[in-house]
């Protein structure tokens, strides 16, 4: 509303300068102006008195109160404990990271397994009766004859006999003498990075097939 | 220095039991009151209360200490109300259709057979207020609720419902004008 309004306010814009009087929040320039529009007008005199007298019997309704058992059966009602609430809030509100972080248990864990187990000399082959094992040392004697594959896990391969297939050294190393004789392939895998690669594709072939 | 209630969400938010039991007693009737003007039912009252309650132990985790916890208690149990207000309404409207002459959507509602105290003493002027904002629309029956039997400011109300400031205020101002033509016969 513009200044200067004040005489010849109409009724319509008396009735809203009302509520805000009401609602105290009008400014006192238009309260001012609200007063004169009703010293000349009567029926917003009246209009004002009864929208007062129904504001202080409003604001004077009785108010109810609870039934005096209700404040108990409230605290019954509620669950036990509200604790697992906070990490399962958490989950549901970050399921990627949730999910994410199960994975790398799992993967962590089963690394964990799998490193503990190779901590130990494995040896595996068709024939391990011309094999001597002394400690961590695997020993082909000489004159001796393995027949088929030699796989030798985290463990000292020394070779002085004959070995028909393949010899495999993981984790270890190998010693030929000049006596030995290998018809396959011989093949050191200690990289850890051969290693892991190794683990995660037999991991997920264990994933994929099963075992 | 935080208020009381904001102090006793956070103890309640650690598992302090008694906490809870304070905000309890601290709102309790508050949030009777306004329920039961809301509902105009003891039992869908209580329930409402009850409800509230469960919501606020519920979402402790999620209640923002910067606002006011009597704004957000309000807001919790305001609309639980207007829902419940809501799934009724089709209810009458159905039964308003059939032949039950002298039954009208007021008289259908569910039957409240303890007749309360507080309600024997109710003058016929408070009576004639019950009955109007009873008949308000849901949408000023809870900001004329809020504003006069709470005690909110209009701030309060529009942090409460969601509303702009001047909506409320709109909506004040037209329940005001319908409570005195109720009323008009006692002014």
């Amino acid at each position: 509303m513009q200044k200067g309004m004040a005489s010849i306010m109409n009724c319509k814009a008396a009735i809203a300068y009302m509520h805000d009087y009401l609602d105290r929040e009008l400014p006192y320039e238009q309260t001012i102006e609200l007063q004169r529009h009703l010293a000349s007008c009567s029926e917003c005199r009246m209009r004002l008195e009864a929208l007062e007298k129904t504001d202080a019997l409003m604001r004077s309704f009785p108010s109810e109160q609870a039934p005096p058992d209700l404040a108990n059966r409230i605290l019954k009602s509620l669950p036990r404990t509200r604790n697992p609430r906070s990490w399962t809030t958490w989950v549901r509100r970050h399921p990627a990271v949730s999910a994410a972080a199960l994975f790398l248990v799992v993967m962590v864990s089963s690394f964990v397994t799998m490193w503990n187990q190779s901590q130990q000399l494995t040896v595996r082959g068709s024939d391990l009766d011309h094999v001597v094992i002394q400690g961590r040392t695997v020993i082909v004697p000489a004159g001796q004859k393995v027949d088929g594959d030699l796989t030798i896990e985290n463990g000292v391969a020394q070779v002085m006999g004959d070995v028909q297939g393949n010899l495999t050294i993981i984790d270890g190393n190998v010693t030929l003498a000049s006596t030995a004789h290998i018809a396959g392939k011989v093949k050191t895998i200690d990289r850890a990075v051969d290693w892991a690669w190794y683990k995660v594709t037999s991991w997920f072939d264990t994933l994929a097939y099963g075992s | 220095m935080k208020p009381i209630e904001t102090r006793l969400a956070r103890l309640a938010r650690k598992g302090d039991q008694r906490a809870f039991a304070e905000i309890v007693e601290l709102y309790k009737d508050k949030l009777y009151h306004l329920a039961y003007r809301m509902m105009n039912n003891r039992q869908e009252a209580e329930d409402v209360v009850q409800e509230s309650f469960l919501r606020v132990f519920k979402n402790l985790d999620r209640y923002d200490e910067n606002q006011k916890f009597s704004t957000w208690i309000y807001r919790i149990a305001t609309n639980l109300c207007i829902d419940r207000l809501r799934k009724r309404r089709p209810v009458y409207s159905l039964d308003a259709e059939t032949d039950h002459e002298g039954l009208d959507g007021y008289s259908m509602l569910p039957s409240d057979d303890r007749t309360p105290e507080s309600e024997l003493l109710l003058s016929e002027t408070q009576k004639l207020i019950r009955d109007a904002v009873e008949t308000l629309p849901v949408k000023y029956k809870s900001i004329m609720i809020l504003r006069y039997l709470q005690d909110l400011s209009l701030q309060e109300i529009s942090e409460v419902l969601d509303l702009p400031v001047t909506t409320v205020k709109t909506r004040v101002h037209r329940g005001r004008e319908y409570m005195r033509k109720k009323l008009e016969s006692k002014l």
